[in-house]
């Protein structure tokens, strides 16, 4: 996959390949922005951002090679139209009143409003560029790239994921033979009683082989860290999560800002400093780190500049909180948030 | 000590991502009682979600402490492998409605290796078949944290299958090496044999009720866009169990029988191959046991270093 | 150097010793062989030099185990990567990433290797074994000879001295295992790396070793010296050695070139005396029609064509041996007569009727499959249960299958089995002897067994056993010795002929061309899509290089073929 993929770049002029890490911080500042707001005027610029980007790196031959491929235009036009009518049958609330049902259906009755249409209809594009922004990842991130960026205080669990990557294919061709060296024995298909005879040949061979796989990777001097490291940092992390999760009921439940901000912070740097600490448990280096090049640094700075123009409250932050209830009106926009926004783009230059 | 944390980190995770999972609940009416300000209520919907990965985070390196070793990391690798190819290939089940066969492995994997084990085997099952096959997505983590606890609860059937095996004295064997005993071989009889029935009906239902939960579970990820919860702050009179009765409608019309087919699926699937996979899974155990066997070993390390 | 003294290893559970009171002195630099008869513990000896045995293993270690000076048991494997490189008999277990380059550098990364060092030393160690053309290429992409390459490539990226290898060709064609060897040779000469081989097939590297260790079975001492002195002290030895120990040839003769300056003149000797006689051959007359018949067979898989319009004819009573290299579409045409691949063009007729809209289950009841990995067919609790599984899937009624018969029906049904006439209906057919099958293979002790127990050869005859409790007209066997020691092969070679003397058609294909030769009536050679010979093993079979056995090569235009046929023997 990833190599068609790098092939390709070659014909179609696709632009260099960015850094996964680049790509990590696009995809959180899209994250964050579909999660928070629902104005359609910010909606729409973050789906036409991510539509232009997709458009600049995937090429069609690509999309076409995909195992699952579902469209994200088939995709929004089946989440748009649920969620809006979803949304109108739940929802009574609104004083644009398409239609009413008799009050005394339960769930059902009262009146159908425009507001409520709308509203669905606006969840459904959210959840629409969540999808999009997400392919735009799997079609331009190889997977091992990504494997990357898992951090090393996870490197065992690293270690499995492309372990399992890397046997995926293999298990496919063992069901295939399985499959046929039942079918010589006149093993038919029917039921889940005729499942057992490919399970179990499938489940042993397995077996086997991880025992195999465990030799070789120990002759080849492979340690994932051994049960007598040390418990602190994960201690150290333990007492950070708690820090946080108090530090946002108190923010939360009992409206203490200051204090629950104040523990939220210093919960995040115990927890980052215990994972680090644990990360040092596995000494191991990286064969060809991914180049981190100016180019990196320019979506890095464009998802970040998107970032703090949500979450800081320097611009109209009221914005980015539209709601068409309780009557449908105009929603706001900041030209600045809309300028900031632009920083999606990132990606889809050079 | 080790136990102790273990024993918090479960705990705690759990019960802040259940927490978290219920936010379209509960969220709208603690935000409510404030001034009214919505841009709270849109700042703390981004603050669950990412709470939910941190829970997964502090999880995850918990659970990786019980799978430590070349060994536990290989046999995860291969099993999730076949579990993540499981889920896409065509395979002989022909798959109604939202049936997966994953679940068999996960569920007995957990149930024989414990929990840590068994998260693990769940949660990168998702994420491996999602990898492969192009389709990670924002349901990612939440398919990851429910898949996850399906196997980490499954060591839950153990006391179960324990307390009916004692009642209908099918095997009692009393263990006479008492801790260094993992609780699994204690229920298991003789590996070589097929396990009791009793055995595979707990764990063939414990996979059936998974299966209605997991669907159940993950739509709570599709309500908030579905139905988002902040109108509610139009409806003042909407509580929770409005909110509750709508979530249920919306269950039944887009879920139920969708779920159904998988909790049935599951169900069946367990206890027609659970039998059969328990032996092949069990037999495997006693090699993997090997290793901390330390007596007649460390006496041949004594010998080897007396002679250097 | 590597000295061993006084080893013994006994796994978890069992009742004897593995390895019991072995103790060696290795020299430094060779190109050592490990041989002996399997269940004599060779891969266990193998893996305590790294210490594999017993930290993965289990179970109890006595004695000394000193490698470079380190004790693996208290050191443990990962310490003992830096000096002791391991390469395992399966190529494809043994990878950890899908790329050359990263396969390389995996162990480096393990090590802590600073990148730009490791970026030094990964194409360093892409040259000592000429993978660096393969370098970013995924490693499915590649033949089983250059995969293995890739793995001893991987094992010496630490730079062990030393480099131990457990039968690394048994899964290999000729030609890929000689590339495989070869390179072994030249990193031993160039580099004077220590290299212990174990291996079955002893005629494939018995020229290149140094020295040899003998590991026996029955608790006699180890041997180990030069090559030519154990190979006078043991049985299980090539034919050429086999050959040159009857004749009483002086030096023993371990390659072609040396064996031919002593069989030369004996030939002469013998053809003067007209002492020369022909291989003994199986009579056999074709009698009714083919069994199995293909006509014009094609078939393309995408744009490439496997099989180009091949004639086929298998006889009942007959071997059939298929040959030719990896690609040629040996396996291809085995499966495409039992209908697991369905040719574009061309017909297949199984005992006269054709197998076009004939399901694969069908066909099989008249065409025993036994598919590379037999492992893929077992899964039953029992070797019994597999049997019962196979006539219940043919839809056999359980009142027609037979758990005892007498001694008298024994005999009866050897006889008889040639004779069904498979396409009545199951009804009148004969009733399955399930006993007297497993008692031909030698299992009948093994009956309650779990399959996944039993050792490969005895796995390999309950996965024949599964395929023939319906008593096909025909047997397709795809490479069967796969991984067999001598004792084995010798054991399917009786089983082969016996069913062949029953009336069974037999169709064969394999690399081993010692197989070949004992078994063939007839040989067929392939090469890309193509049958390109046939006839008499002594004819096709002497001609090629590639295929022809030792005593071929050693004994030109005689038509002898295996240690046997040479007249003139006591």
């Amino acid at each position: 996959m990833n190599d068609s993929l790098h092939a390709q770049g070659a014909r179609f002029r696709l632009p260099r390949p960015l850094h996964p890490l680049a790509w990590a911080s696009w995809l959180a500042a899209i994250v964050m922005l579909l999660t928070l707001t629902r104005n359609p005027l910010y909606l729409g610029m973050t789906l036409g951002a991510i539509a232009l980007v997709r458009w600049r790196w995937v090429s069609a031959a690509d999309e076409a090679e995909q195992v699952l491929s579902l469209s994200p235009w088939r995709f929004g036009l089946i989440v748009v139209t649920t969620a809006a009518i979803f949304n109108m049958a739940m929802v009574r609330v609104g004083m644009t009143v398409i239609f009413t049902l008799p009050a005394w259906i339960p769930l059902f009755g009262g009146a159908w409003t425009l507001e409520a249409l709308l509203y669905g209809a606006l969840n459904g594009l959210a959840l629409t560029g969540l999808f999009a922004g997400f392919t735009v990842i799997n079609r331009v991130v190889p997977v091992r790239a990504l494997l990357r960026l898992i951090p090393r205080a996870f490197y065992p669990v690293a270690v499995v994921i492309s372990i399992a990557v890397t046997f995926a294919p293999t298990t496919l061709q063992q069901i295939q033979q399985i499959r046929e060296a039942q079918a010589v024995r006149g093993h038919r298909l029917r039921g889940v009683r005729s499942w057992l005879p490919l399970a179990v040949p499938l489940l042993e061979g397995g077996l086997e082989r991880s025992l195999q796989l465990a030799e070789a990777m120990v002759a080849r001097g492979f340690a994932s860290g051994s049960e007598r490291t040390e418990r602190w940092p994960q201690l150290l992390v333990l007492a950070g999560f708690a820090t946080v999760v108090v530090g946002w009921l108190l923010q939360l439940v009992w409206k203490q800002p200051m204090w629950g901000g104040g523990l939220l912070v210093v919960g995040a740097a115990t927890l980052l400093f215990g994972l680090w600490r644990a990360g040092r448990h596995h000494p191991h280096t990286v064969y060809r780190p991914e180049v981190w090049r100016t180019r990196d640094w320019l979506v890095t700075a464009g998802a970040l500049l998107v970032m703090a123009a949500y979450l800081l409250p320097v611009f109209d932050r009221n914005t980015i909180f539209y709601y068409p209830y309780p009557a449908l009106s105009w929603p706001g926009f900041d030209w600045r948030i809309g300028m900031a926004m632009l920083g999606l783009l990132t990606p889809a230059l050079g | 000590m080790k136990q102790l944390t273990k024993l918090l980190t479960y705990t705690l995770t759990t019960l802040v991502g259940v927490v978290a999972f219920l936010y379209p609940f509960w969220l709208p009416q603690v935000t409510q009682d404030a001034s009214g300000n919505m841009a709270h209520a849109g700042d703390s919907a981004l603050m669950v979600t990412m709470l939910v990965g941190v829970c997964f985070v502090v999880l995850l390196l918990e659970v990786q402490r019980e799978a430590v070793g070349a060994k536990s990391i290989a046999l995860l690798g291969v099993l999730v492998a076949i579990n993540a190819t499981l889920r896409f290939a065509e395979v002989a089940v022909p798959g109604p409605g939202g049936f997966s066969p994953i679940f068999l492995l996960i569920i007995l994997g957990g149930y024989v290796f414990g929990s840590g084990f068994g998260f693990l085997l769940g949660a990168l099952t998702l994420l491996v078949s999602a990898l492969i096959t192009g389709g990670v997505g924002p349901w990612l983590p939440y398919q990851m944290f429910t898949a996850g606890w399906v196997g980490l609860s499954a060591p839950l059937c153990r006391p179960v299958v324990k307390i009916i095996a004692r009642a209908t004295g099918a095997a009692p064997r009393t263990s006479d090496k008492g801790k260094a005993e993992t609780e699994a071989r204690r229920v298991a009889p003789r590996p070589s044999s097929l396990p009791p029935h009793s055995e595979v009906w707990v764990l063939a239902l414990f996979a059936g009720y998974w299966g209605l939960l997991f669907g159940a579970i993950m739509n709570l990820w599709f309500w908030p866009f579905a139905v988002g919860p902040m109108q509610m702050h139009w409806a003042p009179g909407i509580g929770v169990w409005e909110t509750v009765q709508r979530y249920l409608v919306f269950y039944v019309v887009t879920s139920l029988a969708w779920d159904m087919a998988r909790a049935i699926g599951n169900f069946v699937l367990v206890a027609v191959a659970g039998a059969a996979i328990l032996r092949v899974l069990r037999r495997f155990q006693m090699r993997f046991d090997f290793v901390r066997l330390p007596s007649q070993y460390a006496t041949a390390r004594v010998g080897a270093t007396e002679s250097r | 150097m590597i000295r061993l003294e006084h080893l013994t290893y006994t796994y978890p559970g069992a009742a004897s010793p593995a390895l019991s009171n072995i103790s060696l002195d290795l020299p430094d630099g060779q190109l050592i062989l490990l041989i002996g008869p399997s269940g004599a513990g060779k891969s266990t000896l193998l893996r305590c030099l790294n210490g594999l045995a017993p930290h993965f293993s289990g179970g109890a270690i006595s004695g000394v185990v000193r490698v470079n000076g380190y004790d693996p048991v208290a050191a443990t494997p990962r310490v003992l990567s830096q000096h002791v490189g391991f390469v395992f008999q399966d190529p494809e277990a043994q990878f950890v990433t899908d790329r050359v380059e990263d396969e390389i550098a995996f162990a480096l990364e393990n090590a802590a290797m600073a990148p730009a060092a490791m970026r030094v030393r990964v194409e360093e160690t892409l040259d000592l074994l000429d993978l660096t053309p393969l370098r970013d290429r995924p490693l499915k992409q590649l033949s089983g000879g250059e995969r293995q390459r890739v793995a001893i490539a991987a094992a010496l990226a630490l730079r062990p001295s030393i480099l131990v290898l457990d039968e690394p060709t048994s899964q290999l064609d000729p030609k890929s295992a000689e590339d495989v060897l070869n390179a072994l040779v030249r990193l031993n000469h160039d580099l004077g790396l220590t290299v212990i081989l174990a291996e079955h097939r002893l005629e494939r590297v018995l020229p290149y070793v140094d020295s040899i260790i003998y590991l026996p079975d029955d608790g006699s001492p180890v041997i180990f010296d030069d090559a030519r002195a154990v190979m006078k002290q043991v049985e299980l030895t090539p034919p050429l050695v086999t050959v040159g120990k009857r004749l009483g040839w002086q030096p023993l003769p371990l390659t072609i070139k040396e064996g031919l300056r002593f069989s030369r003149p004996w030939l002469t000797e013998q053809r003067q005396r007209d002492s020369v006689r022909p291989r003994h051959r199986h009579r056999f007359v074709r009698t009714g029609a083919p069994y199995l018949q293909a006509r014009r067979v094609k078939v393309r898989y995408g744009a490439q064509e496997v099989l180009r319009g091949v004639d086929l004819e298998v006889w009942p009573g007959e071997i059939v041996v298929l040959m030719g290299r990896n690609g040629a579409g040996k396996t291809t045409l085995l499966r495409s007569l039992v209908g697991l691949v369905r040719p574009q063009a061309g017909d297949i007729y199984v005992n006269g009727r054709p197998n076009k809209e004939r399901e694969v289950a069908d066909i099989c009841r008249q065409v025993g499959y036994l598919p590379q990995d037999p492992n893929t067919l077992l899964f039953a609790e029992s070797v019994g249960k597999e049997l019962e599984v196979t006539l219940r899937n043919h839809g056999v009624e359980r009142g027609n299958w037979r758990l005892e018969i007498s001694d008298q029906e024994t005999e009866q049904f050897s006889d008889s089995v040639s004779g069904v006439n498979l396409q009545s209906p199951i009804t009148q057919a004969p009733a399955f002897p399930i006993t007297s099958l497993l008692k031909r293979l030698n299992l009948l002790d093994k009956a309650d067994a779990y399959p996944r127990d039993l050792s490969v050869g005895e796995r390999q005859r309950v996965a024949l056993a599964a395929i023939t409790v319906t008593q096909p007209g025909a047997l397709l066997l795809d490479e069967p010795t796969r991984g067999l020691d001598y004792a084995a092969k010798r054991t399917l070679e009786q089983l082969l002929h016996g069913w062949r003397n029953d009336g069974m058609a037999i169709l064969v294909v394999t690399h081993d061309v010692e197989l070949a030769a004992a078994i063939a009536d007839r040989v067929i050679l392939m090469s890309q899509g193509e049958i390109i010979a046939e006839g008499e093993p002594s004819e096709v079979m002497a001609t090629s290089p590639l295929f022809a056995p030792q005593i071929a090569k050693l004994f030109p235009e005689t038509g002898w073929l295996t240690a046997d046929d040479v007249s003139g023997v006591k």
